[in-house]
């Protein structure tokens, strides 16, 4: 079978593909990123946000720097990110662990409830947090936004631990427990710094994932626990603005910087020996 | 990309867990029936309650919030939202598939320099990504204002507020949401198998939709449900670019808790919708393992 | 190893530092939790200032929403309730009294606005603004002339219109139409103004409480049924926005300050009211949220200009036709189904 097609089976078969899902990869790519780089470009653009280029100015990361609803804000979203962050990587990694390494009862039940809150839909988790709250009096604050985010950010730690667990060799424990190590120490001697980028980047996008949460936080928080995701909607709600603009092209410089040391990181952690 | 967090097919090699394993995992049991299991419970049960003139919840068990949510239009809403999301999930999927077929399949260098790039706006929230393009659409926006300085039109064209500005709002949100499942497929993807494919001489077309679409499955599913799931629920951006006149059911479900203060009603609808996802990942998960 | 143990440090140490930051935030508070474009933040910051009390601000566009996030947890030690909320709180006895020693400023309120039949001896509550719903036109895009509600509602206007997102300011609209009083809530007024309202809503563009007057100034509508502090703010822009008492009943509202009984902060709240009763810093309210102002020393501060705005004080004999909201009790959860039931559509 299979017709003889000789060396030219070349053009007609995946150097096409390649240009063609190139050039459309192309175009896709600049439909994602022509509107974030307007807003940055515009957030120099010193006029109220006329299509016309009146000048170069910085007056509205200036005012920015001075909104003091803004700032602490993103006080309220880096203290609640970083609590968040080491909560959901400490649940996360030891939750994939030790489901690697025991057999516990009802694992596929057990996959389901960790797989739940990755999916559903956050309008859903929210209400039933507060629900949760309400019925419990614990008060709507910092630490109903901590929980909530962890609840959703966790699983993407465990999955990312997980997926690495995949490739792990277990004579690498074996042979940390031979050298006389408890398991305990077998694990943060040997098990940790083999899963230091999976636990990394996990830890990252969990921070990323709760500094920029609107959906949950908006039905969990409470006034002086406002995050900047909640001003930053208000703001869009009132129309356009430059100061938003200039916030905006903050908030991508900083994702891009994050994404950057994130892939720096990966590939530190797999050219590690192992 | 495999969705079931644990595999129970090697398990029976693994020990069982002695009580320092559990006593360490417990926090995580604990943290998944606290937070997980019995919100879900309560809502749940506030779904058959009923709310007093503050909109507190009155425990006085009834179904009228259920029979309410059977009624028009309340149907026709998820019918809506479903179709939102299906046309969003089909769009994302048709754009969505070269991309992430390409990057899957570049070296190793290109990659990881396309992956960064589609990662930005992936990690970038939503809010901002939904903001530019309101700055791109609205009224007085940078489109209409392009239009008008060229001379292409004289008055500013109506694009904010339609359920137009609600699927792009979509789209724009949950494409790296499509694209990263089916990278992940494409680079797992076996060269010689491709190669195969392609030898058998059917031309590119046939070798894809024959071998190298099923190949990549797993991540096409995977990327359906990323996009599909979390945009049936989406409540912001449909009020954000829509103005308000294209409700989705998530926008309903969070007003009752908001200035429609009927919290039952809005949990009654949220464990329908929870019902409809269950089903639905039900028969995707059977799908799969067949 | 070393990345493992450096790096775990670090977001130790900083994540302490972050906390006990964030802890030292233990200073004097004050949880304000109000409508949307009624502070001005310069009267925060100035309160700030001269007290030192941190504040922090949350908003609502409705009364409703209002009750919903504090009866869903929200802990806050001011609230902004209209005089039919405030009914409804009494009631439940929800409010913790003033302490009116502590509010020497009450003086100058005029009259008029204290010991109204939501609360007669203002044992709860001050009054913070009076306004009223109404009609706005942009008079270049629409040369009718639009008297009343059923005017504003014609399928010429279709996708023309911005109204508020309050169900029951829509209800009263409906009802005033039909010569009902809008506090008469009954399963058979509401049934009619349901019919009412299936023709009304689907003409209608963009639902918002927070700022209809964006809608308006970006001409993506073009007439529309919002506050008349927004009113008033278009008329001040500019002229060709034209304020329309409606003829027929409209709602007149009295939004107060008040004290929530479980508030953490309630001596910090009081003196954020006694701080606002201030004539300068009334009209400093005033002149960013240009409602009626009850404050008859802050009125003396306005300016003609200001005083003469139709919707920041409209004339006497068209202001006593308006009427205030009662509370509905349990009909309340009645006019906001109907609403949720006839927006969805």
């Amino acid at each position: 079978m299979g017709k003889e097609k000789g060396i030219s089976r070349l053009p007609a078969g995946p150097e096409v593909v390649r240009w063609l899902f190139g050039s459309w990869s192309v175009l896709v790519f600049a439909f994602l990123y022509v509107p974030i780089l307007l807003l940055t470009i515009y957030s120099f653009n010193d006029s109220k946000l006329n299509i016309r280029w009146k000048g170069f100015t910085l007056d509205w990361y200036r005012a920015l720097f001075q909104n003091d609803v803004l700032l602490s804000a993103f006080k309220n979203s880096l203290i609640i990110a970083v609590v968040v962050t080491l909560l959901a990587t400490v649940l996360g990694t030891v939750g994939a662990w030790l489901l690697y390494r025991y057999r516990f009862p009802a694992p596929r039940l057990l996959g389901l409830l960790i797989f739940i809150p990755m999916v559903i839909p956050e309008v859903l988790m929210g209400a039933s947090l507060r629900l949760l709250f309400v019925s419990l009096h614990f008060p709507l604050g910092y630490w109903s936004v901590i929980i909530a985010h962890t609840t959703f950010c966790f699983p993407f730690v465990l999955i990312a631990v997980q997926a690495r667990l995949d490739s792990l060799d277990p004579a690498l424990e074996e042979a940390a427990l031979d050298l006389g190590a408890k398991p305990a120490g077998a694990f943060w001697l040997v098990i940790v710094p083999y899963l230091m980028p999976a636990i990394i980047s996990g830890a990252l996008m969990s921070f990323t994932l709760s500094m920029d949460e609107y959906l949950v936080t908006v039905l969990t928080y409470s006034a002086d626990a406002a995050t900047l995701p909640i001003k930053v909607y208000g703001m869009v709600k009132r129309g356009l603005d430059p100061q938003l603009n200039a916030l905006s092209a903050l908030f991508i410089g900083a994702t891009a910087v994050l994404v950057f040391t994130s892939e720096i990181l990966r590939r530190q952690g797999s050219k590690q020996p192992q | 990309m495999d969705l079931t967090a644990i595999k129970s097919d090697d398990n029976v090699l693994k020990p069982r867990p002695q009580l320092a394993a559990w006593s360490i995992l417990s926090p995580l049991f604990f943290w998944l029936l606290i937070f997980v299991v019995i919100p879900t419970a309560l809502l749940v049960v506030a779904s058959f309650c009923d709310r007093d003139g503050l909109g507190r919840i009155v425990y006085h068990s009834n179904t009228e919030n259920y029979l309410r949510a059977i009624k028009s239009p309340y149907p026709e809403i998820v019918g809506r939202s479903v179709y939102f999301a299906t046309i969003t999930t089909v769009i994302c999927l048709l754009v969505g598939y070269p991309v992430g077929y390409f990057i899957g399949r570049s070296t190793e260098k290109m990659r990881n320099i396309l992956m960064m790039l589609v990662m930005v706006p992936f990690w970038t929230s939503f809010l901002i990504r939904t903001y530019a393009w309101i700055s791109i659409l609205a009224q007085d926006g940078l489109l209409n204002g392009f239009l008008l300085w060229a001379n292409i039109t004289s008055q500013p064209l109506h694009m904010l507020y339609t359920p137009g500005a609600v699927v792009l709002g979509l789209v724009y949100n949950y494409l790296p949401f499509m694209i990263l499942p089916i990278y992940g497929s494409a680079e797992k993807l076996d060269n010689a198998l491709v190669e195969a494919a392609y030898d058998l001489g059917a031309g590119p077309v046939r070798a894809f939709s024959n071998i190298i679409i099923p190949l990549t499955k797993p991540g096409i599913v995977a990327g359906i449900m990323l996009v599909f799931i979390p945009s049936l629920g989406m409540f912001a951006i449909s009020g954000l670019m829509g103005g308000g006149s294209q409700q989705m059911i998530g926008d309903v479900i969070y007003k009752q808790f908001s200035g429609a203060n009927n919290p039952p009603f809005g949990a009654a609808l949220g464990t329908l919708l929870l019902i409809i996802f269950a089903i639905g990942l039900w028969f995707s998960n059977r799908k799969q393992v067949q | 190893m070393k990345i493992n143990r450096s790096f775990i440090k670090t977001l130790l140490t900083v994540s302490v530092g972050l906390l006990a930051c964030a802890s030292s935030q233990a200073a004097e508070k004050l949880n304000i939790f109000c409508w949307s474009e009624y502070i001005p933040q310069s009267v925060v910051e100035k309160f700030q200032e001269t007290t030192g009390i941190k504040v922090s601000v949350e908003n609502y566009a409705s009364n409703e929403e209002m009750l919903s996030k504090l009866s869903g947890g929200g802990s806050y030690d001011l609230i902004q309730p209209s005089e039919y909320t405030v009914e409804a709180l009494i009631k439940a006895d929800l409010l913790a009294t003033l302490d009116s020693s502590a509010i020497p400023n009450l003086k100058n309120i005029g009259p008029k606005y204290l010991g109204l039949p939501f609360d007669p001896a203002n044992k709860y509550s001050v009054p913070w603004m009076v306004g009223s719903v109404g009609i706005i036109v942009n008079t270049d895009k629409v040369k009718d002339d639009i008297k009343s509600f059923s005017d504003v509602f014609q399928p010429k206007f279709k996708k023309r219109i911005v109204v508020l997102d309050d169900a029951r300011e829509l209800v009263t609209a409906a009802l005033s139409t039909l010569n009902i009083n809008c506090n008469d809530i009954t399963d058979e007024n509401l049934a009619k103004a349901r019919g009412v309202l299936k023709d009304w809503l689907p003409l209608v563009k963009v639902y918002d409480s927070d700022s209809p007057k964006t809608a308006m100034l970006n001409g993506d509508t073009d007439l529309g049924v919002v506050w008349s502090g927004e009113g008033a703010l278009l008329q001040r822009e500019n002229k060709k926005f034209k304020w329309v008492i409606p003829t027929g009943d409209s709602h007149q509202f009295v939004d107060n300050l008040c004290i929530p009984k479980k508030a953490p902060n309630k001596a910090n709240a009081e003196k954020f009211i006694n701080f606002i009763l201030q004539p300068e810093i009334s009209a400093l309210i005033s002149a960013d949220f240009p409602y009626t102002n009850p404050n008859l020393e802050a009125r003396k501060l306005l300016g003609d200009e200001a005083l003469a705005n139709t919707a920041s004080f409209p004339p006497d004999q068209q202001a006593q036709k308006m009427i205030l909201f009662k509370d509905v009790g349990k009909k309340a959860s009645d006019i906001d189904a109907l609403i949720t039931d006839l927006r969805a559509e």
